[in-house]
């Protein structure tokens, strides 16, 4: 690869990232720690519960960024949540049409913090982002990916490039950076 | 014809031959019916001729002569002459063989040795022309007169140093350099060398880097890490080469391929290690002004590894024979420049190069101890400066990071409390900012918001690193230290997924291993006086604090002071009227169990105490309980008998035998005093209290050693009765489950542990008893019939065959009630069980599983052939319609307890069952769909796609998989949201392991059409909806499915490098 054009960026612990809490947090129960060793014979005969499988969890802000975090940056072995070039605060998921309040459809909006202002390869990340969503969610969602304001010198350009249904269809035609963007990709599990 | 002609006549084709005629002649020459005179005489037709070939042949049988002769025979004069001939004709074929005999004869003599180097050295200028056989010939003689004749040839001085490096100079074969690269490096390590290191050096260096692949399949199996390793030995042989090797090396660097790179860092790191320290020092900047960007720029993770290596090699050889610090040391000067980069990077450490300067200081501090204390003087204050100036929490979690990393190589060095040997002579240079540590680091753990969990961590994790460290802080440090952990455990809320807790937890028990005193005396105290004396049903937050306790009491005096808190406890408990919740004593004995299991008790000192106290004392309470006599009912409870019925299993099993025989005696009797209170065996009218002492003596009797067999009450003369007493019990229909549960175990402990082959008998006689002519059975009984048949299994009695065809024949039963049970028993036979296990020296043989599974599904198969068959024949259907539900659900049992590795050779006849188990639809189907599912997934992930190619079922699989991944049906299929996940995650392997494991080792796979390929669109467009399932678990395996058959299933297999 030619010369990195940010070679030394800040880096957030992956500890530090957000994550979902565990919802149903029993802080004292049998089920935990050394006492989940031990077998309760009052199981003995019962049957498993489904009860949870009725209670819908619908696809949330936190579910996006958890896709997108483990895309790797093109440039570093480090993961864009690590570089923090997307974060959770910068993910909208809004109606489509939000006067049709049966319309199944949703946006989702990812807005993206490039290292540093002028990255080259902010356009490459931000088709990473779309790539990755595209695969990832049901048809009903439309995806938006876009750089958040202020922070890259050509910011509008790249919006008018990453928006560009053509342009990203003729994009991802091209066979280099598609394998970029899979490399990219590997890291998602 | 003479022996001569004759010889050169079949030399060619007949070696054997031509072996046999020298022989022949050496014999006559030995018995002096000719001499060597005549033979040489003999040859003089031939050894001037024209052709070269024939003059070959003729030496030939001269060498093939004497190496016939016993090596005693020649005399000095002969060999001296046979020499000096030898040596003219070199050139010829057989002359080198010749050679080669006659130096390893004991009268080989100086003169002779050097004769035969100056023949080499001055007639094979063309050497490297000739044929590599001819030319690995010239070497071997080199070779042994190098290890037999060495001095002769160092007394050559230059002419031999010159000579040898002539004669191999251009070579080029793999087999020929392994040889020539070891001559070579005994000239350079023992020849005078100073006028000739050039020549030396470039005769080998002119090889680096070495390229050579073995072609596949070589026979001499030489790879090229064999051929770098000994050029490498070369390289770094002599320190003379020095100016010339590092800059070379130094130069290959800037090489594109990481693999020359590798090759120069590898020999770079020989060379440090073995040329002296004064030359290492002499290069040792200009090396690290290199190697810095190679860590500093990470192109590939082993290359900036093996640069801190070479880094920390020259500090380990600066350091060596030095006693006394100094900034004059040739080793302060080599770390100035490298300290100095290192606090520039270090300015902002949260930054990405931080990172590496972190690994640079790590690999050095832990070189010597002298480079950590002159590293510790330049790195740590300045740290301290950065730390204070900081302006947020993630920088100065980076420089607490930074610190640990000092703290880690100083516990390589100066060694943990518990590390035995010398203490190192050095005062551990940290020392002198141990308050600062300790300030810094309380304030961080204690000081910092409560959510900056990650923070907290670091410097928890760096307080824990200087706790170890030897000979570091004093025990009031340390005490401070488990009070703040303490502190986090009992009085913080929990944040987030707890990390703090449970590295706070590790700590206490990393510290318990080294200060136990402390642990004793600071959080035991501080615990316990938490812990509430009833549980009253506001507060469980005790469960924690005994968790805590008991995974900080592993060592053996804290366990001992556990024990006696933690029963006196519960002795309170079990006197109160109102005890309040049974899960507080139930934890208490859980807390026990736990630290016992973790702890070896059979060496344990105390352990007669502890028997006495819970087997003895404990059983005596719940016998008194079950008669009524208790003040409260905590011992009436099965949960609470289920957990003290473990603990003295584990009691009795480490005990003496002597111990053991007082525990068998006392099974059913439970040490109650004669009188109080009559054990369950031959006891009618017995209420629910009493029988549900049965957990206990079940466990107590699966503890026991199989020599106490004759002491256990109601087995003499046999057993028959009390097994019996233990069916009536086990078929009764309304026991408690959990006394059940213990009758049944109970019997099958009897008839698989202690039952004699000769009483086997009585086992079978009761099976048949249950089961014989009946076509309806209760669902105790058939629990009975499973259990019994489990215990008689597991041992491999005689009648196993029997039994399972038995137990097949109920799945066929007309009584649907009978058949449905029947088929869901199947997972008991060969589940593990805690009772009937190898632990508690049950009679588990090897082969039972397979032979359980070699019996049962061909039967299953050809049944279901049969339903099937019926099935469609006739539209009136004979066979009722749950027969073949019950066959699969009795073959997912039985899969789910055993290993892959039976199934895979009967997978032909299996996997159309597992396809037919996908396609049950129903609610109670859920059960076996799952256990297929987790069969074909492990099917799946050890053996690949390849398998279910084979048996032509990829699309019917596929079919079905995705089919289970649809939430809403149109029909009345019902898919839990965990079956719908683990049908995806069957498809996600499908697409990751499209090639099986074993192919990648050699010879790859010849490129075909995946097998998937057909199946591509429907599994995208099908699971494009499945990525809107209301089940965030569901969508999460969706992705991950669909992601894996996107990127992995291609027309064309991907190219390996």
């Amino acid at each position: 690869m030619a010369e990195m054009q940010n070679s030394n960026p800040t880096i957030l612990n992956v500890a530090d990232l957000p994550t979902r809490s565990p919802s149903t947090i029993k802080a004292a129960d049998y089920g935990n720690g050394i006492f989940a060793a031990v077998p309760n014979p009052a199981d003995f005969l019962s049957s498993d519960s489904e009860d949870d499988d009725l209670l819908e969890e619908p696809i949330d802000e936190q579910e996006i960024y958890d896709l997108i975090k483990c895309i790797s940056d093109p440039e570093h072995p480090l993961s864009l949540g690590e570089l923090a070039v997307v974060s959770l605060p910068d993910i909208f998921i809004k109606p489509t049409l939000p006067n049709v309040p049966d319309s199944p459809l949703q946006t989702v909006t990812v807005l993206i913090t490039p290292t540093i202002t002028h990255c080259s390869l902010a356009t490459v990340i931000g088709l990473g982002v779309r790539v990755r969503l595209e695969q990832s969610l049901p048809p009903r969602f439309r995806v938006d990916v876009r750089i958040k304001e202020g922070t890259h010198s050509t910011g509008d350009e790249v919006n008018k490039q990453l928006g560009d249904k053509e342009r990203v269809a003729a994009a991802l035609e091209n066979g280099a950076l598609m394998q970029v963007i899979a490399k990219m990709m590997e890291t998602c599990q | 014809m003479s022996a001569l002609q004759k010889f050169m006549l079949v030399v060619e084709h007949d070696k054997e031959e031509a072996k046999r005629i020298a022989e022949s002649v050496a014999q006559d020459v030995e018995s002096k019916k000719t001499t060597l005179i005549e033979i040489v005489q003999m040859l003089g037709e031939y050894i001037n001729d024209e052709d070269p070939i024939l003059r070959g042949k003729a030496v030939s049988f001269l060498t093939s002569v004497i190496k016939s002769l016993s090596p005693r025979f020649l005399s000095r004069q002969q060999i001296q002459v046979l020499t000096t001939f030898f040596g003219d004709r070199i050139e010829d074929g057989g002359a080198v063989a010749g050679l080669q005999t006659l130096q390893a004869l004991d009268r080989f003599t100086k003169e002779m040795v050097t004769e035969t180097a100056q023949a080499l050295f001055s007639n094979f200028q063309d050497l490297q022309s000739r044929s590599q056989s001819q030319r690995f010939q010239v070497y071997q003689l080199l070779n042994n007169l190098m290890s037999n004749h060495r001095k002769a040839l160092l007394e050559m001085g230059d002419t031999s140093l010159v000579g040898i490096v002539d004669l191999m100079t251009g070579e080029k074969d793999p087999r020929n350099l392994m040889m020539v690269f070891s001559i070579l490096k005994v000239v350079m390590v023992e020849w005078e060398i100073t006028n000739h290191v050039e020549l030396l050096f470039d005769s080998v260096y002119n090889y680096f880097p070495i390229t050579f692949r073995p072609p596949p399949n070589d026979p001499y199996g030489i790879t090229a890490q064999d051929l770098k390793g000994r050029l490498q030995d070369c390289i770094s042989s002599n320190r003379l080469f020095a100016p010339q090797a590092i800059p070379a090396l130094l130069d290959k660097l800037d090489s594109t391929s990481p693999n020359v790179k590798k090759d120069a860092l590898n020999t770079l790191i020989a060379c440090v290690h073995s040329y002296d320290p004064d030359t290492v020092s002499r290069y040792s900047i200009t090396i690290w002004e290199v190697l810095k960007f190679e860590i500093l720029n990470v192109q590939e993770e082993f290359l900036s590894e093996l640069s801190l290596t070479a880094l920390q090699g020259i500090a380990q050889r600066l350091s060596e024979g030095v006693t006394e610090i100094s900034q004059d040391l040739p080793l302060a000067q080599y770390l100035k420049p490298i300290t100095k980069e290192c606090n520039e990077q270090l300015q902002e450490p949260q930054q990405k190069q931080a990172k590496p300067a972190q690994q640079i200081l790590a690999s050095l501090s832990s070189s010597s101890v002298l480079a950590f204390a002159l590293l510790v003087q330049t790195v740590v204050a300045p740290i301290f400066t950065i730390y204070q100036e900081a302006d947020g929490i993630v920088k100065q979690r980076a420089l607490l990071d930074t610190l640990s990393v000092l703290f880690e190589s100083a516990i390589q060095i100066f060694g943990k409390w518990t590390t035995r040997g010398a203490e190192v002579a050095f005062e551990n240079p940290l020392l002198e900012f141990k308050d600062q540590f300790s300030d810094v680091l309380g304030q961080a753990l204690m000081g910092a918001a409560k959510e900056e969990v990650s923070f907290r961590v670091t410097a928890l994790k760096g307080f824990l690193r200087l706790s170890t460290l030897r000979g570091f802080f004093q025990d009031n440090e340390i005490g401070l230290f488990v009070q703040y952990l303490d502190e986090i455990l009992l009085q913080e809320e929990s944040v987030g997924r707890d990390d703090l807790k449970k590295e706070a937890i590790a700590a206490l028990a990393e510290i318990s291993k080294h200060k136990p005193r402390l642990i004793m005396d600071i959080t035991f105290p501080a615990f316990v006086a938490t812990l509430p004396d009833e549980d009253d049903g506001t507060n469980t937050a005790y469960l924690s604090t005994l968790d805590t306790l008991a995974q900080i009491s592993v060592e053996r005096d804290i366990f001992e002071t556990l024990f006696r808190r933690l029963f006196s406890k519960l002795s309170i408990l079990l006197q109160k009227e109102q005890p309040g919740s049974v899960g507080y004593p139930r934890a208490i004995l859980v807390t026990l169990l736990y630290v016992m299991q973790q702890r070896d008790m059979k060496v344990d000192p105390n352990v007669d105490l502890y028997f006495d106290k819970i087997v003895v004392g404990l059983c005596r309470s719940v016998s008194e309980a079950a008669s009524g006599k208790a003040k409260n009912r905590v011992l009436n409870d099965a949960t609470i008998l289920d957990t003290l019925g473990r603990l003295c299993n584990l009691l009795v099993r480490s005990v003496s035998i002597q111990k053991q025989e007082q525990a068998a005696e006392n099974v059913y009797s439970l040490f109650a005093l004669p009188g109080d209170f009559s054990p369950v065996p031959f006891f009618h009218g017995a209420t629910a209290d009493q029988e549900r002492t049965a957990i206990v003596s079940t466990y107590l009797l699966a503890g026991l050693s199989k020599d106490c067999a004759n002491r256990i009450p109601h087995t003499c003369p046999d057993v028959s009765r009390l097994i019996q007493d233990l069916v009536m019990r086990s078929v009764s229909e309304d026991t408690e489950p959990a006394t059940h549960l213990a009758f049944l175990r109970q019997l099958a402990l009897l008839v698989n542990k202690f039952l004699s082959k000769q009483d086997l008998h009585i086992a079978e006689t009761a099976f048949d008893g249950l089961v014989a002519g009946k076509g309806i059975l209760s669902p105790s009984a058939i629990r009975t019939v499973f259990w019994l048949s489990k215990a008689l299994v597991l041992r491999l009695a005689p009648t196993t065959t029997h039994i399972l065809t038995s137990l097949l024949g109920l799945l066929s039963s007309p009584d649907q009630q009978t058949s449905a049970a029947t088929a869901r028993g199947f997972s008991i036979l060969l589940s593990e069980d805690d009772v009937l296990s190898a632990t508690n020296g049950a009679t588990i043989r090897l082969l039972s599983k397979q032979r359980v599974f070699t019996t049962v599904v061909p039967m299953i198969s050809s049944r279901i052939r049969e339903v099937n068959i019926a099935g469609n024949a006739d539209e009136t259907q004979t066979k009722p319609d749950h027969i073949k539900p019950a066959h699969l659900t009795a073959l997912a049992g039985i899969l789910s307890t055993i290993s892959t590795a039976l199934v895979m050779p009967e997978l032909p006849t299996l996997l159309p069952l597992l396809l037919q188990s996908l396609d049950l639809q129903t609610l109670d189907s859920v059960a076996v769909r799952a256990a297929t599912l987790d069969t074909l997934a492990v099917i799946i992930r050890d053996n690949g796609v390849a398998v279910i190619d084979k048996c032509g079922h990829v699309h019917s699989l596929v079919e079905r998989l995705l089919k289970t991944t649809q939430a809403k049906t149109n029909s009345s299929a019902v898919n839990t949201p965990r079956l719908r996940a683990d049908a995806l995650k069957c498809l996600y392997l499908l697409a990751t392991k499209q090639t099986s494991a074993d192919a990648g080792s050699n010879a790859p796979p010849p490129p075909s059409i995946s097998p998937l390929l057909p199946e591509k669109n429907q599994v995208l467009r099908s699971l494009r909806a499945v990525l809107d399932d209301p089940k965030r678990d569901v969508r999460k395996a969706a992705v991950d499915a669909r992601g894996a058959w996107i990127r992995g299933v291609d027309d064309a297999p991907e190219e390996e490098d």
